[in-house]
């Protein structure tokens, strides 16, 4: 019982401190001046050129929807907008409102989003974004302050919780204390000395757990917002799983499909022959004179050693130096090559615990080298050589640096270089962040499966 | 064919085919980073790249503030990664595996898209993105290869030496800083060369963490690679990485490759 309560106090301990996070959150929240929240319609117009010709199009902003493109404006209806995004400045804008926001175009074009409300916020900021759109949906986050005006309620919420959480911590304390008066000194003292040890214990804890969070805040925000379906990381325009729907039924940027299956067939192919590979030469290696073993024990470890960019700069000299056009197979050799050494120190561990001359008897027996391999080798290495796979794999998956070197200019992407050259651009295909959500989500149950499963082994062969 | 058989047979040349595939595709381009460095772009012998790089103040300004970014990223690293280490390999916890994978998992999200959304974060919480945001940047990406090492050496110390030494009469600072801290240095040392090779070479994370503000030698090499009159040059810097890169890995000299993948699965 005593234990139980010491634990419930932790937690309680622990939840506040989480619901502590929200208060900043909500704190900017509530300080917007300009409330726009999800479904506010702003009029704004894209202007290529001022005041001659009107020739651009007024557009409706609603926030997380798409744009849509309206009629014409002339000059009298000026007055009726909210925004303006233009690249020219113009005393007569400049009489109708303020420059609130400038950002600079993929063609080097610096726009600038104009307001006619003088109060608002200013947020001068330079930053790299594809089109007018997103630079205005980014302009209005910023406004917002972040999570939308209309989420302030959350962080009242948390406030609130937090108050709960202090008021029960201590009504708990309070009726610990009360009890411990009754004891003898011996006994109190004893109950310093845990409380001492119990003190440490949380301490460490707590370290643990604020350790986790922060590691897990960024990825969180990915989590979170793979249920929206804005444009922007970090703009929450209402729960929705359009997301998901989008990335299953192939809706999602062409780029990003390519890329997923270019992603996956590589690794496929990469950690299939790196897992032959580097069977086979775990095998020999085995079999060497130790001298001999150690030399290309040594050349294994090399590309364990060398960084990603110095394989991929390695790599693409190379093919330079034999004039090869880099592509999918440039790609795929790279991969087996950082991938193989991984492979051969899986599968080496299952070699040294496996009875040498079984394959001796397998060959006086009358079965020829592949037989014996297949039927007495293979049901030994197979554990080894399946988690070399999946590390071959998971390396593969990962890999950004060694690609971006030997892929070419042929416009060949993975997910990594994918999502490098998107978020060199400015923005991030919201379809990326249910994509990353899933494979989270599979690799931790995967990762939990597979620890309660040799736990419970343990726990049977003790 | 019986000859090409009883080759087969001896099982020491099933090595082979990796062996060569390993000389082609390691040990050769590894040469040619020299050979390059070495050349003009017509193949001719000079020594002008090499020269160019000591007369070019901006990269060598460049080369160390990477190497400097590197030593401070490692030392956060490991002042941030040892505690937490030293806590889940001493203290009970139910499922103690769990603990150490959660730390691990991070690492299945792509490290570009862990990037793009702590600069999201960042942004957020209305923080400046710089120095700051490439140090956290930095580190949150290598915690985990700093930890692991560490908690795996202090998992596997043997706990009688504390008791021993408590039995002794040394209070628990001086068992930690006497027996555990010299014990687990092997992990300590993998962790360092874990954390600091990548970090000197990285490329990619600065740009994106800093709005290109900041540029670190990875991306200077990944520029003039890239550009194919300045290819022999930047292989000159690819060079000086990679004797960077010798030099950690021989002061280093533990099998850190090893536990960096054997451990993750």
């Amino acid at each position: 019982m005593r234990l139980m309560i010491s634990n419930l106090r932790f937690k309680i301990l622990l939840l506040g401190l989480c619901s502590l996070l929200f208060v900043p959150c909500s704190y900017a929240a509530s300080q917007v001046e300009y409330d726009l929240r999800v479904g506010t319609t702003a009029s704004v117009t894209v202007l290529d050129s001022f005041p001659d010709s009107f020739s651009s199009n007024r557009v409706t902003i609603t926030l997380g929807e798409q744009v849509r493109l309206e009629d014409a404006v002339t000059s009298e209806n000026l007055k009726q907008l909210d925004f303006v995004i233009t690249h020219i400045s113009q005393p007569a804008l400049r009489q109708w409102g303020d420059s609130v926001y400038s950002y600079t175009d993929e063609a080097g074009v610096v726009w600038s989003v104009w307001h006619n409300n003088r109060e608002i916020k200013n947020i001068q900021q330079k930053t790299k974004v594809k089109n007018a759109y997103e630079a205005f949906e980014k302009y209005l986050r910023e406004v917002t302050g972040g999570l939308g005006a209309g989420t302030a309620w959350l962080g009242w919420l948390c406030a609130g919780l937090l108050l709960l959480c202090g008021v029960v911590y201590a009504c708990i304390q309070l009726y610990q204390r009360r009890k411990e008066k009754y004891l003898s000194p011996a006994e109190q003292e004893m109950l310093r000395r845990k409380r001492m040890g119990n003190r440490r214990h949380y301490a460490s804890q707590l370290y643990l757990w604020i350790l986790l969070l922060v590691l897990y805040a960024p990825i969180m925000l990915i989590a979170v917002f793979s249920f929206t379906e804005s444009k922007i990381l970090g703009n929450w325009t209402g729960f929705s799983f359009d997301l998901y729907a989008n990335l299953f039924t192939g809706k999602a940027d062409a780029g990003l499909n390519s890329a997923i299956w270019n992603t996956v067939l590589i690794a496929l192919i990469a950690a299939v022959c790196a897992t032959i590979l580097g069977t086979l030469a775990a095998i020999g290696i085995y079999n060497m004179r130790a001298r001999h073993r150690k030399a290309v024990s040594l050349l294994n470890s090399v590309p364990m050693i060398n960084p990603d960019i110095i394989t991929g700069i390695s790599l693409f000299l190379l093919f330079v130096a034999l004039g090869v056009s880099q592509g999918l197979t440039t790609v795929i050799i790279a991969h087996i090559v950082f991938c193989t050494p991984y492979v051969v120190l899986s599968v080496l561990p299952r070699l040294s615990r496996m009875n040498p001359n079984t394959y001796e008897a397998a060959l006086d027996l009358g079965a020829t080298p592949f037989q014996a391999l297949r039927k007495v080798m293979m049901p030994e290495l197979w554990p080894g050589m399946l988690s070399g796979f999946v590390l071959a794999l998971t390396l593969s998956v990962d890999d950004f640096g060694v690609t971006f070197f030997t892929k070419g200019s042929g416009g060949l992407e993975t997910l990594s270089t994918f999502i490098y050259s998107d978020a060199r651009k400015g923005g991030l295909t919201p379809e990326l962040r249910p994509l990353f959500t899933i494979i989270l989500l599979v690799m931790l149950t995967v990762l939990i499966i597979v620890n309660v499963r040799s736990d419970k082994k343990k726990k049977e062969n003790l | 064919m019986s000859k090409l058989l009883r080759i087969f047979s001896s099982r020491r040349t099933w090595a082979w085919p990796y062996i060569l595939f390993m000389v082609l595709f390691v040990v050769l381009p590894l040469i040619l980073v020299g050979v390059y460095a070495f050349t003009d772009i017509n193949g001719h012998f000079t020594l002008h790249n090499f020269a160019k790089f000591f007369g070019h103040s901006a990269a060598i300004q460049t080369f160390l503030y990477s190497v400097m970014i590197a030593v401070i990223n490692t030392l956060i690293c490991l002042l941030i990664g040892y505690p937490a280490a030293y806590i889940m390999a001493k203290e009970d916890f139910r499922t103690p595996k769990v603990m150490a994978m959660l730390f691990i998992l991070p690492m299945w999200i792509n490290f570009l898209l862990r990037t793009v959304a702590t600069v999201e974060l960042f942004n957020m919480c209305g923080l400046p993105l710089g120095e700051g945001a490439l140090l956290f940047g930095l580190c949150y990406d290598f915690l985990p290869f700093m930890i692991y090492p560490i908690y795996n050496t202090l998992q596997k110390m043997d706990n009688s030496l504390i008791e021993a030494a408590q039995d002794l009469g040394a209070n628990r600072w001086q068992c930690f800083w006497k027996i555990t801290v010299p014990l687990s240095m092997p992990g300590v040392y993998s962790g360092i060369v874990m954390v600091f090779m990548p970090t000197v070479s990285t490329f990619a994370i600065a740009e994106l963490l800093t709005h290109n503000n900041i540029k670190l030698f990875g991306s200077l090499i990944q520029d003039y690679i890239t550009t194919t009159d300045l290819l022999n040059y930047g292989a000159v810097l690819s060079l000086v990485l990679l004797i960077i890169i010798g030099l950690t890995s021989f002061f280093g000299n533990h099998d850190s490759g090893g536990e960096k993948g054997g451990g993750l699965v």
